[in-house]
């Protein structure tokens, strides 16, 4: 992983770029509309910054890019990422699912088994919850998961912070 | 990477592979141990270790010459240790040394019946007490003596990082009593947990030795430290290394001798509660590991060896346990005498391992593939939880993994909302959007604040070197530099943030200068961003004068718009 500085330059660089898409696309829009169109491009670009390395960016662009609207953008603004990085080599990490074996239906006694398998039971309802929140996360197995999410963490994070300077900084502009 | 480096340095894994039984066999003929060794021996591309032995071999007959050596050098090995370490014992290392020596060169027992506290405390507490202090001293010293080294006494270094320990005699007395608890049936012990001893041994060892081994990376907090400290000399101390790996070895094989000696009296008892003490001291190696390395990958095939390993072991053990006392104690007797041998071959095989200690099978734990694999698979993903724990904030209270889940959920759904809002936010308050987005994105801001300040995390430290961007308060050009620094710094430094508001308090008047200045270029827009400016980032006012060599953003070409 690398440093978030160059993470959050990368994104905003990006994210700019899609911005700008936006803007020369549509230039009346409603604030949903653009309100939308930000947090598009801020994703996609948080995606790009990944290069296709990690599943949950993949995904997220190809959730993005299912709307034709979209698809525009998406490849514009993976496009000229892509012109910065002659484009990007397609070392795309595929994960060999670990078969996992379920021999193990061990009988304890009563209390422990339960305890055991509600504890199983909530680990997997979570673990379902969060392949709901990461994108792609459907198709991941555990290990892959944990570390997709804290790469799309890293991610957002960045995402977050940008975005935050930005909105302050605009916000402050307006204000005077 | 390291390990990339490891291996082609040390080059021909396969012939140290080849070497490995036949030293073995010729030098000292173990019939027991030439056959375990074999079964290593298919492993042994796999360690890491044993082309520090190769080499070890290579430029020393490895056993006696080093150990005379030893014996004929404590007066150069003890003048280092009291100088770089005031805690040191001279006598007390003099004394180890010779007793090493006798060890290896007459094979007597009687001496190291007399000492086994000593030699044991090395191994026997390797938790407490990191000798965090001394590795720094200890390290010049080796440097200053590495030429020395190099030539005649390879040995030292390794020697000096034991009386370096300032609880030494501490942890001498603490095993000493450790020991009467545990010690009874360590024969059996510890051929289970041969590499956990070396394991143990490594921690003790390694800072002194300034090595460049693999292994240091699985060493755990103290160990890591030293290498950090010594990664640029850790090439030219790679030789220094290897040739003290054999020593090593030798304390190992004193260790177990005087537990051989003890194991005795005691005769056997139940292997359980050891094994269960055991896999609780192995617990907490790879948990400080796993917090230091980034990513240890292990693959399947390295546990499995691990397994095997095990397999062998614990059969080892099942025989032994049914032989009962009297062969016991025949076998103890024996080993005695090829302990010293054998387990200096048994050492080197096993060290290597120790990366994926924790996938060992315990007692009653199956041991194929199946349920390695899917242990692995455990292991991993608990050292990734550790990695989500670390980041993700307030997560590492809490234990349990479901709790925990429900932390890294929550907090990346309040990521994703947060995301939500700002664009929301954006959105209604910069109606249009293009018009500071073109001069933020004028490439020199980006390009003048890369690759200057590296928070990895929250977990990385140092507000200081977290600020390290050149803000050029001539002329105020660098306002959305000190804009975009601005939000870094709110997050990247997280657990900093004391220290960040500091700073800001520290630095407002200051800020005020700046400003005025930047106030004579700018335009409306760059006032409001001194706001932002003075909100977070008073530092770089200080900070400028230290940063002006670096890579100065070319302040006059940023172009400021509308």
């Amino acid at each position: 992983m690398r440093a978030p500085q160059s993470l959050k330059q990368e994104f905003l660089k990006k994210w700019m770029v899609g911005l700008q898409l936006c803007e020369s696309t549509n230039q009346n829009m409603s604030i949903l509309e653009r309100k939308k169109a930000i947090k598009l491009s801020a994703d996609i670009a948080m995606a790009s910054t990944r290069n296709g390395m990690t599943c949950w960016s993949r995904a997220l662009v190809a959730k993005t890019s299912t709307d034709f609207g979209n698809k525009v953008l998406v490849d514009n603004i993976l496009l000229a990422s892509q012109s910065e990085k002659l484009k990007n080599k397609r070392t795309i990490i595929r994960r060999k699912k670990i078969l996992r074996k379920s021999h193990r239906a061990r009988k304890a006694r009563g209390g422990r088994v339960v305890a055991r398998s509600l504890a199983k039971e909530m680990v997997k309802k979570r673990t379902q919850v969060l392949k709901s929140l990461v994108p792609g996360g459907e198709f991941m197995d555990d290990v892959s998961l944990i570390e997709e999410t804290l790469d799309y963490i890293v991610s957002l994070r960045a995402q977050v912070d940008v975005m935050r300077t930005l909105a302050k900084a605009t916000e402050l502009m307006n204000g005077k | 990477m390291e390990k990339g480096k490891h291996f082609l340095s040390k080059g021909a894994n396969n012939s140290a592979a080849a070497e490995v039984p036949i030293w073995n066999s010729c030098s000292f003929g173990m019939e027991m141990q030439s056959n375990k060794l074999n079964c290593f021996s298919d492993q042994l591309p796999n360690c890491f270790f044993n082309p520090n032995w190769d080499s070890s071999m290579d430029q020393s007959d490895p056993f006696e010459s080093a150990l005379s050596s030893i014996v004929s050098s404590p007066v150069t090995t003890s003048n280092a240790i009291p100088s770089s370490c005031g805690v040191g014992d001279p006598v007390m290392i003099r004394e180890v040394i010779g007793r090493l020596g006798n060890i290896c060169n007459s094979g007597e027992i009687s001496y190291i019946n007399n000492n086994p506290s000593t030699n044991t405390s090395c191994y026997g507490t390797p938790l407490s007490s990191p000798p965090k202090l001394n590795n720094p001293t200890m390290d010049s010293k080796i440097a200053g003596n590495l030429p020395i080294l190099g030539k005649g006494i390879p040995e030292h270094p390794s020697l000096a990082s034991f009386p370096a320990d300032p609880g030494f005699v501490e942890r001498a007395a603490r095993f000493s009593c450790f020991g009467n608890g545990n010690l009874v049936g360590l024969n059996d012990k510890f051929r289970l947990n041969e590499s956990e001893l070396s394991h143990r041994l490594m921690p003790r060892l390694e800072p002194g030795r300034v090595s460049s081994n693999l292994s240091v990376k699985a060493l755990g907090p103290q160990a890591n430290v030293n290498v950090d400290g010594n990664s640029n000399s850790d090439k030219k101390f790679s030789r220094l290394s290897r040739s003290s790996t054999p020593e090593n070895a030798e304390f190992g094989d004193s260790r177990e001798e005087s537990s051989v000696s003890e194991q005795i009296p005691g005769g056997e008892l139940s292997m359980k509660g050891q094994k269960d003490c055991y896999s609780r001291k192995r617990k907490a190696i790879p948990r400080g590991k796993a917090k230091e390395t980034l990513s240890s990958s292990l693959s399947t095939s390295d546990s499995k060896v691990v397994g095997d390993k095990d397999e062998t072991n614990a059969k080892r053990s099942k025989s032994e346990e049914t032989n009962g006392k009297e062969k016991d104690v025949i076998k103890a007797k024996e080993e005695q005498n090829s302990n010293q041998k054998q387990n200096k071959d048994n050492e080197k095989p096993l060290e290597p391992p120790k990366d994926y200690i924790h996938v060992r099978a315990r007692r009653g734990q199956a041991t194929d593939s199946h349920s390695l694999a899917e242990r692995v698979r455990r292991e991993k993903i608990s050292e990734r939880m550790k990695f989500l724990q670390d980041l993700v904030p307030g997560c590492n209270k809490v234990t349990g993994k479901a709790v925990m889940l429900d932390e890294i959920i929550n907090y990346v759904q309040s990521l994703q909302r947060q995301v939500e809002f700002l664009s929301m936010k954006l959105a209604t308050v910069n109606p249009r959007m293009d018009i500071n987005m073109e001069s933020l994105l004028s490439k020199e801001i980006f390009q003048s604040r890369g690759s200057l300040s590296h928070n990895l995390y929250p977990m990385e430290n140092s507000a200081g070197l977290s600020f390290p961007y050149v803000y050029q308060s001539q002329q105020g050009i660098a306002l959305p530099n000190g804009m975009f620094s601005n939000g870094e710094t709110q997050f990247s430094v997280n657990p900093l943030n004391v220290v960040l508001k500091q700073n800001q308090c520290r630095q407002l008047p200051a800020l005020n200068e700046l400003g005025d200045a930047a106030w004579q270029v700018s335009t409306f827009w760059e006032d409001d961003l001194q706001s932002v400016v003075q909100m977070g980032f008073g530092q770089n006012q200080q900070q400028q004068q230290d940063f002006h060599a670096g890579p100065n953003m070319p302040g006059g070409q940023m172009k400021v718009e509308l």
